[in-house]
């Protein structure tokens, strides 16, 4: 749950920068921080489409104690 | 006592009940029962209990007979219409005629079950699933939960090496996309009898760890269309219905939907299609993912191309700016220095003007003069020539004067005219000379010679 949100708000963060930059929100001044920021995120979302994270045996154990 | 009983042997009483029997029975009727069991030999007959329950208590039970051959045909017929096997349980129409053998006793012996009946029993009990769903507000209880972004964490409800679950595995390990999922079996049976209990006791195991889950899925295929009633139960529905995680559902078959999918959280006909739905919600994460990335750095540089253009303007601005500025100042200092060149070049002009006429003058002089000179000089040997000779005649003139005079005071002459000389020591005398009384002097005249003894000198004062 926690990583879901992580991504989650990873993704609205990123949306919401694409569209502040659709709106012309973003001055040149804080663009290159925007850009730096929205390469964090579209890392971490790319992260979390290709990676898992859950173990079988753990979950097993949980299932048995 | 005397035996007046008529004793029967006991074959005689059950060929009496037989032929009792048969001549009351003689035709097939049309029972409504529960078959509780089929209770099938090897043989490939059955020997089925039927009962009639009331409030779950059982009012009426005889057993039944269905050949095989029967038992095959209706079973048959079953499949084909109702997608179900003979299930034990359920109420039944069945066509049957009451036997009584011998040895066996008293049975109904199925003669054919009436598949219509059932179907319509079935859909009885899944109009009154519904009914009941509806009825606890449960219906779309599961449609209302969130769908996680990503379904990456998936519990899998399906029979281990079905086609149903190799096929929905298939489709999410091979995508192309790269995209990875976590899948845990929950082995469960997923048609029949078993399958209500099996799959609620899975769901109740996945709830127990459901953190670690975002989605569940209840895979199934390739086990015919057989055995699907089971989607209808209440418990089973009402489990999926109330789960606290979106379960999605892939059971594979053609007849019409069966509850269970109904309150779903979505429904897929195949579990082919279930896991591209499930790739398909990676996609709708990844390309707006990838679409930012594009957005945002062609948005970043489009942002800086017109930062940069605006700068490029306003630098054209500025610079015009300043250049008009410049060329103003420069047209004022042009006009100035135009100014002071023309009055410069004035000056300079007259000066040279100046210069030139004092040049021409200074020329004109010096011509004037060297020709003068010049003039002066060509004169000069004609003067020169003319003086000469005028000199020369003066000299001539002079010199004959001269000659004359030298003709006529040479001492000859002189002498001749008169005069003499005196001398002292072969000297002319004068008032230098040293004549003192007694000196001897000597006087010449034109043809005579004298010596005499001065007696007296006498100094001509001035």
């Amino acid at each position: 749950m926690e990583n879901e949100m992580t991504y989650t708000a990873a993704f609205d963060e990123l949306q919401q920068i694409v569209s502040d930059m659709e709106d012309g929100e973003i001055t040149v001044d804080d663009l290159a921080v925007k850009v730096k920021r929205a390469a964090e995120l579209i890392k971490i979302c790319k992260h979390k489409l290709t990676s898992t994270e859950e173990d079988v045996n753990a979950i097993l154990k949980e299932l048995e104690g | 006592m005397s035996d007046t009983r008529q004793i029967f042997t006991l074959k005689q009483v059950v060929s009496s009940i037989r032929k009792t029997l048969e001549e009351r029975y003689q035709q097939a009727y049309w029972v409504k029962a529960e078959m509780h069991k089929l209770n099938r030999f090897p043989s490939g007959h059955a020997f089925p209990e039927l009962v009639q329950k009331e409030d779950d208590r059982i009012v009426a039970q005889i057993g039944a007979t269905i050949w095989s051959q029967n038992l095959q045909r209706i079973q048959k017929q079953f499949a084909e219409v109702v997608k179900e096997p003979l299930k034990e349980g359920t109420t039944l129409l069945m066509n049957v005629k009451i036997v009584f053998h011998e040895t066996y006793g008293l049975s109904l012996q199925v003669v054919d079950i009436d598949p219509s009946y059932s179907l319509g029993e079935l859909q009885k009990e899944r109009q009154e699933t519904l009914k009941k769903l509806q009825a606890e507000g449960i219906l779309n209880k599961n449609q209302f939960l969130d769908f996680p972004l990503l379904p990456k964490r998936v519990a899998v409800i399906s029979a281990d090496q079905s086609k149903g679950l190799s096929d929905f595995m298939q489709v999410l390990d091979q995508n192309s996309r790269g995209y990875r999922l976590f899948t845990m079996l929950f082995p469960a049976y997923l048609q029949g009898d078993m399958a209500v209990a099996s799959i609620q006791e899975q769901l109740r195991k996945i709830e127990r760890v459901k953190q670690h889950f975002d989605v569940v899925v209840i895979v199934r295929g390739g086990g015919g269309e057989v055995g699907m009633s089971c989607y209808n139960n209440f418990s089973l529905c009402k489990a999926i219905a109330t789960f606290p995680l979106p379960i999605l559902t892939g059971i594979g078959h053609s007849t019409n939907m069966t509850v269970a999918e109904m309150v779903a959280f979505r429904n897929a006909i195949t579990p082919t299609e279930l896991a591209d739905f499930l790739l398909e919600a990676f996609d709708a994460f990844a390309v707006p993912v990838l679409n930012a990335q594009e957005q945002i750095s062609s948005g970043a540089r489009q942002l800086l191309e017109t930062t940069g253009l605006h700068f490029t303007n306003e630098t054209r601005l500025f610079r015009n700016a300043v250049k008009r500025c410049g060329e103003a100042n420069k047209n004022q200092l042009h006009k100035i220095s135009d100014a002071y060149r023309s009055n410069a070049q004035g000056t300079v002009r007259r000066h040279r003007q100046l210069m030139d006429f004092s040049n021409k003058e200074l020329s004109r002089a010096a011509r004037l003069l060297i020709e003068q000179g010049k003039e002066a000089v060509q004169r000069v040997p004609g003067d020169l020539k003319q003086r000469s000779s005028s000199a020369l005649s003066n000299a001539m003139n002079l010199v004959h004067q001269k000659e004359n005079l030298v003709r006529l005071m040479d001492p000859v002459n002189v002498l001749r005219r008169g005069y003499s000389i005196t001398t002292v020591d072969g000297h002319t005398v004068n008032a230098k000379t040293k004549i003192e009384e007694g000196t001897i002097i000597k006087t010449q005249s034109f043809d005579l010679e004298i010596e005499s003894t001065v007696t007296k000198k006498k100094i001509y004062g001035k």
